[in-house]
């Protein structure tokens, strides 16, 4: 096979999952909200695209459509448990995205049920050539991830993502000076749900081909792995997660054939991602790059301001 | 003019019974003193009052408006405001942010505006950094203000919490001991501070206290709190001078002080 084509595919994927990592980002590494079934809005937007894209619709459209389907569903699911504890939102999530792939698989009306779904290719009527497809389609996750990545940029530079920020640290404190906690959480949510589907749709419309068994839990937690890694509150930490994973699931794959190991070599990433999350967590919570603080204009006029002063720290 | 009125409040733990129809009346523009011995209810009683717990019975009235059961978010923004005893800054920001994150009607707070209206708030920011800086500068803290809350000393956590608490121009402050675990002067010099705003800006402070010394001087109107309900109340010297408030709170060795 073309070995471009496989350097392409590899980062279609890193694009994509980079997107997913970033949207755990603004719900984990910023509000502090443990989302476990970050699977399930991911596909949730592959479905929709899916849907939407054999019914003739043009490729942005789905995307939206993607979007706004995980972002609503995502709404609905976890706004009921954000008055609780945040436990009780990790075992919403992270069984609200078994129940929808075990619902899909089981439903023959709904998608193709377990025989999965053929998406129409949105650049296929295009062009023959396979080189020119793996372009546009590193082109359009790569778009839709500039894309985004400018928005949760924006938004966590703002008072916006320091009040998030401060939910993340102490919820109580917030209440007490004025926050109504929930919107914000359920505004962290949603945003992050239309991230999610936006990724979904991209896999789908990428792949060509979906599905219930490609929504393992499996996928949420390699997006856990890649925030972990990369640093929870810092968005250039997610993508640099994203990337590294990715580069570290593919070569491993690679890596096995030409090692002798006293293990199964199909068992090797796991073997390596287990280590690396124990490793990080004991030694490097922070993440390859730490986070950094809000920056909005009050910072630099403070910067500005605490220069003349005689003691400065 | 009586700004907060509380009316014989309930509330239960369990089986147990922390507040016990308390009643309290604070007067617009003064410095209310609460004293009482450990576990007599002051903080649970201030937690009712900003809505942090829930009463089981009674009412509580701010500026005339029933505030009783509404959530702390709204209690803050008819403009009251709490400093906790222990001070819950959130330490991974900084100083500055602290302050930031007070401001009662701050713009670029919503999803949207903070996306769409970025350089509006970007403007109103720039001008909040100068209030920050006097309430910095009265706290004595304004070398630090980029520095993470965390890794502030615990007199300084207070002194921050009580700045946070100003910053949002609140009208009424719940203080929950306000100068402990800071060095006397210190605590002197915060409750002057008070005394002035009081005095110039006309805001109302109701305060947990232990330092007697500092409600002689401060306080214009004690309240003894003894096992969940109000046992005395007056002027301070006038509680002082009365013979149950050494057999509940101070003791006979505090005697001289009447």
């Amino acid at each position: 096979m073309d070995p471009l084509f496989y350097i392409a595919d590899t980062l279609v994927f890193a694009g994509i999952f980079a997107l997913l990592t970033l949207s755990l980002n603004l719900e984990y590494g910023f509000t502090g909200l443990g989302n476990f079934g970050k699977v399930a809005f991911f596909m949730a937007g592959a479905y929709t695209y899916a849907v939407m894209a054999s019914a003739h619709m043009p490729c942005y459209l789905c995307l939206i459509g993607a979007g706004l389907a995980a972002g609503l569903i995502g709404f609905l699911i976890t706004f009921p448990v954000l008055r609780l504890r945040e436990d009780y939102l990790a075992i919403v999530t992270l069984s609200f995205g078994e129940i929808l792939r075990i619902t899909i698989k089981a439903q023959e009306g709904i998608a193709g049920g377990v025989q999965g779904i053929v998406v129409p290719g949105a650049f296929a009527p295009f062009t023959d050539s396979v080189r020119l497809l793996a372009l546009a389609n590193i082109g359009l996750v790569l778009f839709c991830l500039l894309f985004t990545f400018l928005l949760v940029q924006l938004l966590t530079h703002s008072p916006y993502g320091r009040i998030l920020r401060g939910i993340r640290e102490d919820e109580t404190a917030m209440q007490a000076i004025g926050k109504n906690t929930v919107i914000y959480k359920a505004g962290a949510l949603a945003t992050g749900s239309v991230i999610a589907g936006v990724a979904g749709g991209l896999f789908a419309q990428y792949i060509s081909f979906i599905d219930p068994y490609m929504f393992l839990p499996l996928v949420t937690f390699f997006v856990w792995i890649m925030l972990i890694l990369g640093g929870p509150g810092n968005n250039w930490g997610a993508l640099l997660g994203g990337l590294t994973v990715e580069l570290i699931n593919r070569g491993t794959r690679i890596a096995k054939d030409y090692l002798s190991l006293p293990v199964d070599p199909n068992n090797l990433q796991f073997i390596l991602f287990g280590m690396l999350i124990i490793l990080f967590l004991l030694y490097r919570p922070q993440g390859l790059l730490p986070e950094g603080p809000v920056k909005t204009a009050a910072r630099k006029e403070v910067l500005r301001w605490r220069s003349s002063l005689p003691t400065g720290s | 003019m009586e700004i907060l009125v509380a009316d014989r409040l309930i509330k239960d733990f369990g089986g147990l019974r922390v507040l016990n129809e308390a009643s309290l009346t604070v007067t617009e523009g003064t410095i209310t003193g609460l004293v009482g011995p450990n576990g007599s209810g002051k903080t649970t009683f201030f937690n009712v009052l900003y809505g942090l717990l829930k009463p089981d019975g009674g009412s509580i009235h701010f500026r005339g408006e029933p505030i009783t059961g509404l959530p702390p978010y709204r209690i803050y923004r008819k403009g009251m405001a709490l400093g906790f005893q222990i001070p819950r800054l959130i330490s991974r920001l900084t100083v500055l942010d602290n302050l930031l994150l007070a401001v009662r009607q701050e713009d670029g707070t919503g999803l949207g505006t903070a996306l769409f209206a970025r350089r509006h708030w970007q403007e109103k920011e720039k001008g909040l950094t100068y209030k920050a800086r006097e309430i910095l500068e009265l706290v004595e803290l304004a070398p630090l203000a980029l520095k993470p809350a965390g890794e502030l000393s615990g007199g300084q956590r207070k002194l921050l919490e009580i700045g946070r608490a100003l910053m949002a121009d609140p009208v009424m402050l719940l203080l929950d001991e306000p100068a402990a675990g800071v060095n006397p002067v210190l605590g002197r010099k915060i409750y002057a501070t008070l005394e002035r705003l009081q005095r110039e800006k006309g805001l109302t402070f109701l305060v947990i206290e232990h330092r007697l010394e500092m409600l002689l001087d401060f306080a214009h109107y004690v309240y003894l709190m003894d096992a969940g309900r109000i046992v005395l109340a007056g002027k301070p010297a006038e509680v002082i001078a009365h013979p149950d408030f050494y057999t509940i709170y101070a003791g006979e060795s505090y005697q001289w002080l009447s």
